[in-house]
């Protein structure tokens, strides 16, 4: 009697190469992979619920439609998560100035917002402190935070260097345990 | 570097589950509020949008990556194909221009000669050389298509535009 489905223990630059050479297979061994942590990673951005199915397949589409030009420098979820995030960044640039900002909501709805922010879990208060973090400072906590990765990793993904990297990392911190306190 | 700086660069691997405190460290965290404020947040943060996890079908999501991805492939041979016919319809146009130039040279015998066959051509060419691909297609558009080169003008120049816009635009090619 076959056992439950093995889990692929192909790496993802065997992937790459096998979709390449024309395995859609590989392909989507890739998206069962990575599609959930770049949910997790766009949420956890800012990205409403409602818009996480379009972003995911908008950036896994693109990023296999132009998947030569990943170098294997850094991981390639790392580098599918940039591409997530820059992405959201177009989306939100775009909807600028339709949205109110979540300040202004709060206001608007005339609830205090130092008791909504208590009332909430902390996660959700993370998640709320991350929105106003300056991007850069957000993009390296949720790659440290979700994903693990080293400051040379988030540096070659962001674009930056590891020691600007450790920097905006710490301030994330410093913001967000303000918040939390 | 200090202990509370020891623990922040090990605190993200512990929240994730990829390593585990030891006997000084718990010790640490149990004295430190700063530590323990820092843990709090980034083990939240580790565990943001878990509950979005399942509500994601991968298996959906890559049928339909895949699709797109497919119909992607076929609009960019269709182009490509179009795009070797205008090439060799401006190959066609080129040799039949220096065709006409030279026996225009041969009637004239003046110095200009050169020069006219290189204004039927509007563009130099050895100057295609330094064209950018994008740019390499407008002219091959103008070759094969005239009227389309009035058309066109107003189209914004690729290179002004953002990653987003610039998909549009090829996604509009890819119709
Ligand atoms: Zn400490």
């Amino acid at each position: 009697m076959p056992g439950p489905p093995k889990p692929d223990t192909t790496t993802d630059p065997a992937l790459v190469a096998a979709y390449r050479s024309g395995d859609e297979r590989a392909a989507a061994e890739l998206v069962r992979r990575h599609a959930g942590p770049l949910g997790r990673f766009l949420y956890s951005l800012g990205a409403e619920r409602e818009d996480l199915d379009d972003l995911i397949q908008e950036t896994l589409f693109r990023a296999f439609r132009r998947v030569e030009s990943w170098r294997g420098g850094a991981s390639f979820r790392s580098w599918l998560l940039a591409i997530g995030s820059n992405l959201l960044r177009d989306q939100v640039r775009k909807r600028r100035g339709k949205l109110v900002s979540l300040e202004d909501r709060e206001i608007a709805d005339g609830a205090d917002p130092h008791a909504d922010l208590a009332a909430v879990e902390t996660g959700d208060r993370v998640r709320e402190g991350l929105a106003r973090l300056p991007r850069l400072q957000r993009e390296v906590f949720i790659l440290r935070a979700q994903e693990g990765s080293d400051y040379g990793e988030i540096a070659a993904v962001l674009g930056t260097t590891p020691g600007a990297a450790r920097v905006h990392y710490h301030h994330a911190v410093k913001r967000l345990k303000e918040l939390v306190r | 570097m200090s202990e509370c700086g020891w623990l922040s660069d090990r605190i993200p691997a512990v929240a994730l589950g990829r390593a585990e405190w030891t006997q000084q460290e718990v010790q640490h965290l149990s004295e430190c509020r700063a530590c323990q404020q820092e843990w709090e947040v980034v083990r939240a943060a580790s565990r943001l949008g878990e509950s979005l996890v399942p509500a994601a079908d991968p298996e959906a999501t890559a049928a339909s990556v895949l699709h797109r991805l497919r119909r992607n492939r076929e609009a960019g041979r269709r182009r490509r194909g179009a795009w070797g016919f205008a090439g060799f319809a401006a190959a066609a146009a080129v040799v039949a221009a220096l065709w006409t130039g030279g026996a225009d040279r041969q009637l004239d015998r003046g110095p200009e000669g050169a020069s006219v066959v290189a204004g039927q051509l509007a563009i130099p060419l050895p100057e295609l050389e330094i064209l950018q691909p994008a740019e390499l297609d407008s002219v091959l558009q103008m070759l094969d298509e005239p009227s389309a080169a009035a058309a066109s003008a107003d189209e914004p120049d690729l290179r002004d535009l953002n990653s987003d816009e610039l998909e549009r635009v090829l996604d509009s090619w890819e119709g």
